[in-house]
């Protein structure tokens, strides 16, 4: 070996060499998000804007304000806004109780790693564990019916609605929020709150004035994720109601692929890229709240 | 403040009964299969029902390759992006947040579009522009065929399957291997190694993957969480995974789902009970699929 | 009767390990205190309960009279200024140094007066608009003490506040806080394991130790008369030397058979051994009449910039001799045998 460099990289004129077996270290993943992300998503947005024989048209994204398309849509987003905001502050509580509330040192670690669970039994198994719950036959159906003399069903509850989507949804969005906020609440440094009383100001004053605006990027940040979350799902809702009882964009566009049900295939293409708009939409917003946040919680 | 107030243990109870009570009522309703007795009939049944063994077998099959498509494709790029390109990171992150924006019902729907034999896109599909032939892979088992002749449209590419479910896990393997890479200050350690005469791929071995061995195996048992569980793309694709599996039978039986239910949130929790196991430092992690 | 008095304070956490032993002080009105001490000692942890952040688990704590041990910390009227700054980052500067005043009901008017007087006092004028996170960490710094001091607070209480701090950065800040604190004349405690700021700032300074307060006493006390062994090398340098005592009433003692004279008097029964505790900066070359004369061999020589610091083996004792720098000093040899001397007044006994 003679005398040279011994540290493997080449000198400094190669460097553009070096640069060179870096970029195509990359090359594989590029051409794996091109060949199965960027390619099918230009497909739908390019199929959206052809009608039947190929040629240029508007008339698919015209179509979606049918009914049945602006219902679908309506339920899709209200659900997703539901479920954001109600799991949002019920795990921002419950994140709240394990960080700040003086709970045992236990509580934490048992809540994040059951929500971590939680989060991850969605879909097709979280769908019957609610029918066995909440069900015609449910436990709990059974429980009012035997022991309070109530019928949940004749007094107007239904699992299988709109309503009982957003409450088997909020089994996963909230362990979503209390594992977003767990760190975040972290975040608030301890000195914040001991200046705050410092200068006269009790519990109330502190959250109103110092916590609460420090934390408020990551809250809506965390929502807006909850709110994508809830507009992308398909399993659960699937599952639940066979595809049939509640109208949603994922359901429909689901159906779309299994058979030409809406007997436009420009439709559903533009289907497609509506969901696909909203979601960016909803990016764009948490990319913008997460800078805030980084910038004053170093 | 130091004492436990009454309201969070108020939510804390609260959030424990919403946890645990459906979790609970499946359980006790998956017992009651023989009238008036509890018994694990039910789970009898599942198990030696030969369609839920195939189902769990492809789709561990399925979680195997994915883990070993997405390291291929993610510990390299990490790698470079951390030590050499750190320009392109904002470009990399946005990649695997792509999930995110294009939920799996529309991705399945464009990877048909470009991939299916039945629909065209720009006049004739990829595959048969590129003379390829994304069939089933060898040593998997073929349901396909049986499943296929069912179902309205046939579309047997578990390459495409595979390639779905690794952009799937493509956000939680990032971060998992961003994660450690910054934990282990990458670039310090290569330098400190260079200067004692190693080259690129001795540091790779002896420096950076022993020390991402945890960020790798949190990130596998990751993807394996989501791979069994999940239900949209094997759906939609027409895959004899256990996810399909479980909705048929949930459409035709009763108690049968309950115990599936059960025996699947056994399956998570195992996986991510290992996952805690064995890097201890992460608390909770967020997968699956909705 | 002191402004502030702190009697038998106690704090005790787990297993019978006391935080703070038995606390006592007594402040004046305008006195500028430090707690100094090592890590641990405690120091932090009576400030805390000053402030109100922790309860001690007996003893009283009044200002001006009154009692104020179980008092809320957001009802004491007492400034504090944190290590890390703890600016609230939502708030510009001016939010920030007028909250105090805002949430005590102040009017706008009065409240823009005297946001002017603060910025002006530390030399920020028109930074109000800017954003914490826009600013320097002397910057943040000097911010968090105008933002204590904003509420006019009947006591000051800072910890550590220089210790992130570049080391130039802190020498020019720790006068500021000096000048500021004369100026307005609030009576002040300074938490610091740095014995340079605790003796530059001080009126009086408490060295701790372990919880307990080893010795209370202006700096030239502390530094020259300090009365535990653990005063005596905690801060500054420190010589000692293993002797016997030779004759307790005049304060004689032999080191090595040799007679060294302290003249103070010592509790110490003669013939025991004991230590000698002697400045560096004490000690000089050379044989002089009337001084205490120890033979010895130069192991080393470090230059320390305005200190030259000499090394020299006294019969199997290593000591320091510090001396000013000049231009031109002479200094003696590494190997070179030298006589060194002291006067008798600056060395003492230690048990």
């Amino acid at each position: 070996m003679t005398q040279t460099d011994s540290t493997g990289t080449p000198p400094a004129p190669s460097k553009t060499s070096s640069s060179l077996w870096a970029w195509l270290g990359l090359v594989p993943f590029f051409l794996f998000a091109i060949a199965f992300l960027f390619l099918p998503s230009l497909s739908i947005f390019i199929n959206s804007f052809q009608d039947n024989n190929g040629s240029f048209t508007f008339k698919n994204i015209i179509d979606l304000s049918e009914p049945f398309i602006i219902n679908a849509y309506w339920n899709s987003i209200s659900i997703s806004v539901i479920t954001a905001i109600g799991g949002g502050i019920f795990g921002f509580f419950l994140a709240y109780a394990v960080t700040l509330g003086g709970m045992p040192k236990f509580a934490r670690p048992f809540l994040t790693t059951f929500s971590g669970v939680a989060s991850n039994f969605a879909g097709v198994p979280l769908a019957f564990a609610f029918i066995s719950t909440l069900g015609r036959t449910g436990m709990v159906t059974v429980l009012f019916r035997d022991v309070f003399g109530i019928n949940i069903y004749q007094a107007g509850f239904n699992l299988y609605s709109f309503w009982g989507l957003s409450l088997v949804y909020l089994y996963f969005q909230f362990p979503l929020m209390v594992l977003i906020m767990t760190p975040a609440l972290d975040g608030l440094r301890r000195e914040w709150r001991e200046a705050a009383e410092n200068l006269g100001a009790n519990s109330f004053q502190y959250w109103r004035y110092v916590a609460m605006p420090i934390i408020l990027p990551s809250l809506l940040g965390s929502m807006i994720l909850l709110f994508g979350n809830s507009f992308g799902a398909y399993a659960t809702a699937y599952s639940l109601t066979g595809g049939g009882a509640i109208n949603l964009v994922t359901i429909v566009i689901g159906a779309q692929i299994s058979g030409d049900v809406l007997n436009n295939q420009g439709l559903g293409y533009a289907l497609a890229l509506g969901m696909v708009v909203i979601m960016s939409l909803s990016l764009i917003g948490y990319s913008w709240l997460q800078r805030r946040t980084e910038r004053w919680i170093r | 403040m130091k004492r436990g107030s009454i309201w969070a243990w108020l939510w804390f109870i609260l959030g424990l009964i919403y946890f645990f009570l459906p979790l609970y009522a499946t359980f006790d309703f998956s017992l009651r299969l023989k009238r008036g007795v509890l018994s694990f009939a039910a789970y009898e049944n599942v198990f030696s029902d030969e369609r839920f063994i195939n189902g769990f077998t492809f789709s561990l099959q399925m979680s195997f390759w994915t883990i070993v498509v997405c390291l291929l494709l993610i510990v390299p790029t990490a790698y470079w992006v951390h030590l050499r390109l750190p320009r392109v990171r904002p470009v990399v992150e946005l990649i695997t947040l792509m999930p995110f924006v294009i939920p799996a019902v529309v991705l399945t729907f464009g990877l048909i579009q470009v991939y299916a034999k039945a629909y065209t896109f720009f006049g004739t599909s990829l595959p048969s522009v590129l003379s390829l032939d994304l069939f089933t892979l060898p040593g998997l088992i073929n349901l396909r065929d049986a499943v296929a002749a069912r179902a309205p449209i046939t579309l047997a590419f578990p390459i495409v399957l595979i390639a779905a479910y690794t952009v799937l896990s493509f956000p939680y393997m990032y971060r998992a291997v961003d994660t450690g890479l910054r934990a282990m200050d990458v670039r310090t350690l290569t330098e400190a190694a260079q200067s004692l005469g190693a080259d690129t791929p001795k540091i790779l071995w002896y420096v950076i993957f022993p020390n991402l061995r945890a960020a790798l195996l949190s990130g596998a048992f990751l993807t394996i969480a989501i791979v069994v569980g999940e239900f949209t793309f094997a759906s939609l694709l027409v895959w004899p995974a256990l996810g399909p599996y479980i909705q048929l039978i949930g459409a035709n039986r009763a108690y049968e789902p309950a115990a599936l239910s059960v025996i699947s949130f056994a399956i998570t929790w195992a996986t991510l009970g290992l996952l805690q196991f064995f890097t201890p430092e992460q608390q909770g992690q967020i997968a699956g699929a909705r | 009767m002191a402004f502030l008095e702190l009697t038998n304070i106690n704090k005790l956490f787990v297993q019978g390990h006391y935080a703070v032993d038995n606390f006592n002080l007594n402040v004046e009105s305008g006195e500028f205190i430090s707690f100094l001490g090592p890590s641990g000692c405690g120091k932090t942890t009576t400030l805390r309960m000053i402030a109100g952040f922790e309860t001690p688990s007996s003893g009283s704590i009044k200002i001006n009279r009154v009692e104020i041990t179980n008092k809320p910390p957001n009802q004491r009227q007492i400034g504090m200024v944190f290590q890390s700054y703890a600016l609230f980052p939502n708030m510009t500067i001016a939010g920030n140094i007028g909250f105090g005043l805002m949430l005590a009901g102040k009017k706008n008017d009065e409240i823009k007066k005297r946001l002017g007087e603060m910025l002006d006092l530390i030399h920020l004028p028109n930074y109000g608009d800017r954003y914490p996170y826009q600013l320097s960490g002397g910057q943040q710094q000097r911010v968090a003490l105008a933002r204590a001091i904003a509420i006019q607070p009947q006591l000051l209480l800072l910890d550590e506040p220089l210790s992130a701090l570049d080391a130039k950065i802190r020498v020019e800040l720790r006068s500021e806080i000096r000048r500021i604190q004369r100026e307005l004349g609030i009576t002040t405690i300074y938490v610091t394991h740095d014995q340079e700021e605790a003796l530059s700032l001080s009126d009086r300074i408490v060295v701790m130790n372990s919880g307990k307060i080893e010795q209370v006493g202006t700096p030239f006390e502390i530094y020259n008369y300090p009365t535990t062994a653990f005063t005596a090398s905690f801060v500054g340098q420190l010589n000692l030397m293993p002797i016997t005592v030779a004759d307790a009433a005049s304060g004689t003692s032999t080191f090595n058979g040799i007679r060294l004279n302290t003249s103070q008097p010592t509790s110490l029964a003669n013939g025991t051994s004991a230590k000698l505790a002697l400045r560096p900066e004490e000690m000089n070359f050379g044989k002089v009449d009337g001084k205490n004369l120890l033979d010895g061999k130069v192991e080393s020589i470090t230059f320390l910039g305005s200190i030259v610091r000499t090394r020299v083996d006294i019969g199997g004792s290593m000591i320091s001799v510090d001396l000013f720098n000049e231009r031109k000093i002479t200094l003696p040899q590494v190997g070179e045998q030298v006589t060194v001397n002291f006067p008798a007044h600056a060395c003492w006994i230690l048990e």
